[in-house]
């Protein structure tokens, strides 16, 4: 049994090396435009919610609405319905490229919310600390909010991270190819179920040492 | 130093308007350690936060050092204040320097002169062995000595100081009392003190204005004794 094993890694291993890499691309771009624009749209929920420094209905209403109906639609269908919107951004709707783009909405979405979170336990008291000290709000964003609220965002953007390293196995549908795709269509379909829980434990090696290395980062950094 | 005109505050309280600060008129000579004490809800914090622009009146005037702080002057005014908090607000991912040198983020400075001051400062408040330390390793009047230092960072002109003793011991309180008061004769600090403890009130202020349902009812001119260490033995057998 462990020969079959042996004998699929070794012949597919060049195909698992691609597979890899193509998750690797994907994921990557997905984790930068997350961790961008997750912590400005968390930062607005975060000043415009209701007991925010900047209260604003309507802001957090619009910020808020979009990244629940980002989040609420069912992954796979997503996928399908943004086509039109990677057409109009990058000129073509399928591909490792045109991938990107759900993931990383989908992953600033659940970023934000976490980053909103985040914010939310940090000591309120700390808002009223840096007017005293004389900062102004993007100062008490750098230098108040996100020092004592790192460690929590470290462990955020850990699950946020395995979160689209799951929804990246289902890119293929796009042509975004990736571990998942490989395992779906040359393990699963073709009865090659050797190569399926190569991928699998691939799979599972990958997340625990995503989450083991934000573990060990987030205690680095908390210093509470 | 400072002066409050006719202020009032009121507070949307369970959908009521209720007033919590009326008619306020006091005014603080410099280098004078004055005290507001009242009940909880009488309006003293509100106060102290109205001095440093944090919160705006509804109507009257404050001016600091001759000038009205109002939304133009009151980013420029609050450097030349600062505050010290009831439960410190101190940074816990930071160590004791750099919630020292927080404050000269926001201003210029030559770095390294800035660090040698941090490290003056945390000599007089008795920290100078803790630079490194977390402020979770910290008693609670270490961390409010820390938060005394990041305040005499900025050289302020006014310190306000919202129930400073409330969470620390007798004998950690009489060290910040002891501190506070150091603090005003040498830099010559102008200093509010907030505090529903009439001991911390007696030992500092030289007035103390007395707040009830919102309203100022007296102000009272005190004679602050030194202060002295008080142990429990004497702090139980004491009338």
């Amino acid at each position: 049994m462990i020969n079959n094993y042996i004998e699929t890694f070794s012949k597919y291993q060049g195909q698992l090396l691609n597979a890899f890499i193509e998750t690797i691309d994907m994921m990557f771009t997905a984790m930068v435009f997350t961790i961008l624009f997750g912590m400005v749209f968390g930062f607005i929920m975060f000043i415009t919610r209701a007991d925010g420094i900047y209260r604003n209905k309507l802001m957090y209403f619009l910020v808020s609405g979009v990244l629940n109906v980002l989040r609420s639609i069912p992954y796979i269908l997503f996928i399908i319905v943004i086509i039109p919107f990677n057409r109009l951004l990058i000129g073509t709707g399928f591909g490792v490229d045109a991938s990107k783009i759900p993931l990383s909405l989908i992953g600033i979405s659940t970023f934000a919310r976490f980053v909103e979170q985040d914010f939310l336990d940090v000591n309120k008291n700390i808002y009223e600390t840096s007017y005293a000290l004389g900062a102004n709000t993007l100062q008490y964003l750098t230098h108040f909010l996100l020092v004592e609220a790192r460690s929590g965002l470290i462990l955020s953007f850990t699950s946020t991270t395995i979160s689209l390293l799951s929804y990246s196995t289902v890119m293929g549908i796009i042509g975004g190819g990736g571990l998942g795709y490989l395992a779906i269509s040359e393990g699963y379909q073709n009865f090659n179920y050797s190569l399926m829980w190569i991928i699998i434990i691939l799979m599972i090696v990958l997340v625990h040492f995503v989450q083991t290395t934000g573990n060990t980062i987030s205690r680095k950094y908390d210093k509470r | 130093m400072i002066k409050i005109e006719n202020v009032s505050k009121n507070f949307l309280i369970n959908g009521k308007e209720e007033r919590v600060i009326i008619d306020f008129n006091i005014n603080i000579n410099k280098k004078e350690i004055f005290g507001l004490v009242g009940e909880t809800g009488s309006g003293k914090s509100t106060l102290l936060r109205m001095l440093n622009g944090f919160i705006e009146p509804d109507c009257g005037k404050i001016y600091l050092m001759d000038r009205e702080l109002n939304k133009e002057s009151k980013h420029e005014l609050v450097r030349d204040t600062s505050m010290i908090f009831q439960d410190f607000n101190l940074l816990g991912n930071l160590n004791v320097l750099d919630n020292v040198l927080l404050a000269t983020k926001f201003r210029k400075g030559n770095k390294e002169d800035l660090i040698k001051r941090a490290r003056e400062i945390l000599e007089f408040v008795g920290l100078s062995d803790f630079e490194r330390s977390y402020t979770r390793t910290l008693s609670g009047g270490q961390k409010q000595r820390v938060a005394i230092a990041r305040t005499l960072m900025t050289s302020p002109k006014i310190i306000l100081c919202d129930e400073p003793t409330s969470a620390l011991d007798d004998k950690m309180s009489y060290e910040i009392l002891k501190l506070l008061k150091e603090i005003n004769e040498k830099f010559e600090t102008t200093i509010v003190i907030v505090s529903h403890d009439i001991s911390v009130i007696k030992a500092l202020c030289s007035r103390v204005a007395i707040i009830e349902g919102g309203k100022i009812v007296e102000v009272l001119s005190l004679n602050p004794k030194e202060i002295h260490p008080i142990s429990y033995k004497e702090a139980l057998i004491s009338d």
